[in-house]
């Protein structure tokens, strides 16, 4: 009778330890999390909130889309009719996200040239694509030449820069077109002192932004093999 | 003897327990440390980011199964005629080609990391000696020019859409943090790849003088697939 009384309690002692554990174990998984955090300032925190908020605007958007292509795809099942129509929408938009087909839009025409004293290099224009993207540019070109998911831009000699391999150099002046939110192009590339536009322009370097409402980007001529 | 075995059975149970404190109580501490260094009433915007970033997860996931759903419709709904058949082809080829699918191949690994044994006093410019947003940009584009079918940074994959961010202290790609080491993972020829990225005057070869650099070359690669969102809202 003893002993089992004493078992009891030592099970009962057993169970407490264990249920104190397992919740240090939970505050201990919360915290680790935080630390990843741990070392970013005040402002950097609400960049990232403001970060987060808008990426899961974006992402319940895309559902938004996605289950509104699912709903037409189950009518045209429903109704036995052909999703031909669908499909060619489907495929372009998906090649106009990818180059594969000219598209047109408002945005902005940003041009830069070579001066007397300085010359536009590839890495000008890496930054410069790199800076559109930043701002929300859906299809970007430079002299005609459509921007892939796999360019690249390097220079060769000091006039001539040449990109997604073709063998025909481009030259200044080089005409960046993107379309995209005109007023966020704008406003992303004219920071003041810090903005694309006026650190170039402190390097002595030749450029122009012109918003435009009816921008033809032409598609990418290349073959993209996967 | 039942006695016995009860003894033995308890003496185990308080043999793991005792393990499982310690080892509780050593990562709590540890972990109370990182916590006590900063916190300095940034918590609620700790939480407010932890609270959004569950909310996106919850989010994504739902968009992931909506478009294994709309895959399964779209098969459905496509006539048995070539046409129609051709036009799915080219949807899933395109779903490649933006990156909307896992990559697995040989390639490349160039891993990336801060110069932490320069100090203040030997240096004119310590911040040359860390990893730059443009690094990242440069190299990226050394990649494609040498042939690289698929790229990605801290497991963030490098599409049309993609911009490599300088926001404050914090390198951005997609959206998302990246930190140091970078680890920036190439699918393509292996040989091409290293070749053209180590050659003589290369990006590579100049950043060597200032941060630390590693390439290995792999023939087991895999590059994730593109968790963003391609707006569509302006190009027609």
């Amino acid at each position: 009778m003893k002993g089992k009384t004493t078992m009891t309690i030592v099970i009962g002692l057993i169970c407490i330890i264990l249920t104190a554990v397992i919740f240090l174990q939970f505050k201990t998984i919360s915290k680790i999390d935080v630390t990843a955090l741990e070392n970013m300032r005040e402002i950097d925190l609400r960049n990232e909130i403001t970060n987060w908020k808008t990426k899961y605007e974006e992402i319940e958007q895309e559902l938004e889309n996605t289950n509104l292509k699912i709903a037409e795809y189950e009518e045209k099942i429903n109704s036995n009719r052909t999703a031909s129509e669908l499909l060619t929408n489907e495929v372009s938009r998906l090649k106009g996200i990818a180059g594969l087909r000219d598209v047109t839009g408002s945005g902005v025409v940003v041009t830069l040239s070579d001066n007397e004293y300085v010359s536009i290099t590839a890495e000008d224009l890496i930054k410069l694509i790199n800076e559109l993207k930043l701002a929300g540019a859906e299809a970007i070109s430079i002299n005609d030449e459509r921007v892939v998911y796999n360019s690249y831009i390097v220079n060769i000699g000091d006039n001539f820069i040449r990109m997604n391999g073709r063998k025909q150099g481009l030259g200044s002046p080089y005409v960046v077109k993107a379309i995209g939110d005109p007023t966020y192009l704008e406003s992303g590339l004219s920071k003041k002192n810090y903005g694309y536009i006026d650190v170039q322009k402190s390097e002595g370097k030749t450029v122009t932004l012109t918003r435009k409402d009816n921008i033809t980007i032409k598609k990418y001529e290349g073959n993209i093999n996967f | 003897m039942k006695k016995t075995k009860i003894s033995i059975l308890f003496g185990i149970i308080c043999c793991v327990l005792a393990i499982a404190i310690s080892i509780q109580v050593k990562t709590i501490d540890e972990a109370n440390k990182e916590v006590g260094k900063t916190t300095s009433g940034n918590d609620g915007l700790r939480d407010e980011i932890l609270q959004l970033r569950d909310k996106y997860n919850n989010k994504h996931k739902e968009l992931e199964e909506a478009e294994l759903r709309l895959e399964q419709v779209r098969t459905q709904a496509v006539a048995d005629n070539e046409e129609d058949l051709e036009k799915e082809k080219q949807i899933k080829q395109m779903e490649k080609l933006l990156g909307k699918t896992e990559v697995k191949g040989e390639g490349i690994i160039i891993t990336l990391d801060d110069n932490r044994d320069i100090s203040a006093e030997e240096v004119l410019n310590v911040g040359d000696y860390i990893v730059h947003y443009y690094d990242l940009m440069y190299i990226t584009n050394e990649l494609f020019n040498a042939g690289a079918t698929a790229v990605s940074i801290n497991n963030q994959r490098i599409t049309t859409a993609t911009g490599i961010m300088c926001d404050g202290n914090i390198t951005r790609v997609n959206g998302e943090m990246v930190g140091v080491p970078i680890t920036i993972k190439a699918v393509g020829f292996p040989e091409m790849l290293e070749g053209q990225l180590t050659r003589t005057g290369g990006y590579l070869e100049y950043l060597e003088n200032y941060v630390k650099i590693e390439v290995q070359t792999s023939n087991d690669i895999t590059i994730p697939k593109y968790d963003g969102v391609y707006g569509t809202d302006y190009i027609k």
